[in-house]
């Protein structure tokens, strides 16, 4: 017993150690939920080195008044079960009240209430699903809402002359989320959709969706879904010798997919929140990180996750003391007129940013905006 | 002819699934457990080809195959001889864990060497084969002509050679047979060697088809393990059609359901075949050998 008894007050000392105050050791700390195994760890690495460099840029200007900021990384393994373990562990075991939410909005939807409720902060860098708007008061991001995106495809898929579509989305929040939100404006502009159907993530094989597409036999099709699923798709309707045009989605835009898909994704249209790299932000991102990672392609959604780092190093800076309510604030103040690689991100009541949709294609193996 | 695309299309992604459900089926028969490690031998089978691809030695994607192949069989060697020979006296469950935590060591190992990231072969795109509205690519014809090469020798091996009756004599009773002398360990090695070849050869051909990625084996483990389940464990001939029912009913559910939830129908198999004949299609009562 007396033993039983020295065990468990020795295992209870050491996670009392390990529960530091985030502060101890001269470094201000912030919790990262990233993919970097599993489904989406495809966008994982390309996040976590866009908030690397904009990490060492910060402390380089001098920290967070004098100390240096550093970002915990918390692998979720792209599940919603892991981010919820991994934010539990940023929230109780390291005392955290800023954390960076995960990618893939089911994901951020399984924290969000978390945070809320534990009264942390939370920023997203890539979530779009329209309904984390209604998160709460404590979740910010510094993505556009897929509200707006919907009625971008909508007026795609209208504006080039398709009045009959096939609508086929990636079986999550976001993919679910975004063709409710396409089909609802797309029918209300006259148009139809013949069939509609998810598809699973992460399959290695679509040959039956596109046979359901190919019965349909229309002229577009509305594909909403991530790089992976798209060069798989993309890949296997080309073999199959199905020729539609394919109009896609900002999740898509990334020159992995074009090199995943090859010659297969000539062609394709989509949408995404205009991020202008004409800015001398963008051109300073740009510069800054090919001298960082030189011969490293820059990621998709890159340039919001240096943005929401860069912005909250400025709130932390602004802020009067290192807990949640002080940061909320500083990081509501700090963002008003704030203008990052990725425009204004200013928030709004419910914690989200404006955006202009453009259009993007792929050309001769690259992708440029849809003129 | 939707209908007849959608059952062509069952039937090669049956015959991958059968391929690696006989292999699973064969260690089930011999060594009496469901090896969870057996997804990692098609992951590392498949990712053994870029390996042998890469510096230093350089080689083109056709010599590159042999080589894989001949590493996940080493591989599979080495996990019998290190994980699961010194647990062969243990009971059942023991050897199911080790086999799951040796899944996980495998994985990891993987996604440690080649990162978590999506890849594939550096094949070109090619259009398939079209007969009418019909269509069937190179690879999807060479992933039914190996599976009916390596299964026809099978058959071969276990009616026509000693070795192959012997595996079936040890799978039947493991004691008697060692009592009557027969080889158990070139049997234990044969079984190990052939299990991993085909999940060897099966994970190739899916990265071909399709892409690589750390965790394509363990999609494809449990569509297997469906095809074991339903075949009978122990049965090489329920493995090999209970791989080719799935692949054709989970092509053609897409015509019924909604293709988002094709993998509904390995597990729903699983649940249907133990709730209502636990011993699968074709065990005959009381046995468990290879038939």
């Amino acid at each position: 017993m007396k033993r039983f008894a020295t065990s468990v007050c020795a295992a209870l000392l050491a996670v009392a150690l390990c529960a530091v105050p985030a502060l101890a050791g001269g470094e201000v700390l912030v919790g990262a939920i990233t993919p970097l195994s599993g489904k989406i760890s495809v966008y994982g690495e390309g996040f976590m080195r866009a908030m690397q460099l904009a990490q060492d840029e910060v402390n380089a200007a001098g920290g967070i008044k004098g100390k240096p900021m550093k970002i915990l990384f918390e692998d979720n393994g792209s599940t919603a079960q892991g981010s919820v373990s991994a934010i539990q562990k940023l929230i109780t075991v390291h005392k955290l009240p800023v954390i960076f939410g995960p990618a893939a909005s089911s994901n951020f939807l399984a924290v969000c209430p978390i945070a809320q409720r534990n009264k942390v902060v939370l920023i997203g860098a890539e979530s779009a699903a329209a309904s984390i708007s209604k998160c709460g008061s404590y979740v910010f991001r510094v993505f556009p809402s897929d509200l707006l995106q919907g009625k971008g495809v909508a007026q795609l898929a209208k504006g080039l002359g398709y009045d009959q579509v096939v609508l086929t989305y990636v079986n999550n929040d976001w993919g679910v989320g975004l063709a409710e939100v396409f089909s609802k404006d797309y029918q209300a502009a006259g148009g139809k959709i013949v069939d509609q159907f998810p598809h699973a993530a992460g399959a290695s094989d679509y040959r039956s969706e596109l046979l359901r597409i190919k019965k349909a036999g229309v002229k577009a099709v509305v594909n909403l879904t991530y790089i992976k699923e798209a060069a798989t798709m993309l890949k296997q309707a080309y073999q199959m010798g199905l020729k539609v045009q394919w109009l896609m989605g900002s999740a898509s835009k990334s020159p992995k997919m074009v090199q995943l898909a090859g010659k297969a994704a000539e062609g394709v249209i989509g949408t995404y929140p205009v991020v202008s790299q004409d800015t001398p932000q963008y051109r300073v991102y740009k510069a800054a990180w090919q001298k960082k990672y030189p011969g490293k392609k820059l990621p998709i959604f890159g340039e919001y996750n240096y943005d929401m780092v860069k912005l909250t190093a400025k709130a932390l800076n602004l802020a009067t003391a290192y807990n949640a309510d002080a940061i909320r604030q500083a990081l509501i103040k700090a963002s008003q007129g704030y203008i990052g690689v990725t425009g204004d991100k200013s928030f709004d009541a419910n914690g989200d940013v404006k955006a202009t949709y453009g259009r993007w294609t792929v050309k001769n193996g690259k992708i440029v905006d849809y003129k | 002819m939707y209908y007849l695309q959608l059952l062509i299309n069952g039937l090669v992604a049956g015959s991958v699934y059968a391929l690696f459900a006989v292999g699973l089926t064969l260690v089930y028969g011999v060594f009496r457990f469901i090896n969870f490690a057996h997804g990692e031998l098609i992951t590392w089978g498949a990712y053994g080809v870029l390996l042998f691809m890469a510096p230093p030695l350089g080689l083109s994607l056709g010599w590159a195959l042999v080589p894989a192949c001949l590493l996940a069989v080493a591989l599979g060697l080495a996990c019998d001889r290190l994980v699961y020979q010194p647990l062969r006296q243990s009971d059942r469950v023991t050897l199911l864990i080790a086999s799951i935590g040796l899944s996980f060591f495998l994985r990891s190992a993987l996604q440690f060497i080649f990162g978590a990231d999506l890849t594939s072969y550096p094949l070109g795109l090619a259009r398939g084969f079209s007969w009418g509205e019909l269509s069937i690519t190179g690879v999807q014809l060479a992933m039914v002509a190996c599976a009916v090469i390596f299964l026809g020798g099978l058959f071969l091996l276990l009616t026509r050679t000693r070795l192959g009756k012997a595996l079936r004599a040890v799978s039947d009773n493991p004691e008697l047979a060692g009592i009557m002398g027969l080889p158990l360990k070139q049997v234990g090695w044969t079984v190990w060697g052939l299990a991993s070849l085909f999940a060897a050869a099966g994970g190739i051909l899916l990265g071909m088809d399709t892409s690589l990625d750390p965790f394509m084996g363990l999609a494809n483990l449990i569509k297997a393990f469906a095809a074991v389940l339903l075949g009978g464990a122990g049965n090489v001939w329920g493995a090999l059609l209970g791989g080719l029912f799935i692949g054709v009913a989970e092509n053609l559910s897409v015509a019924v359901l909604s293709p988002g939830y094709k993998d509904f129908v390995a597990f729903a198999v699983i649940v249907v075949i133990l709730l209502l004949r636990p011993q699968g299609i074709f065990a005959l009562a009381g046995s468990g050998g290879v038939r």
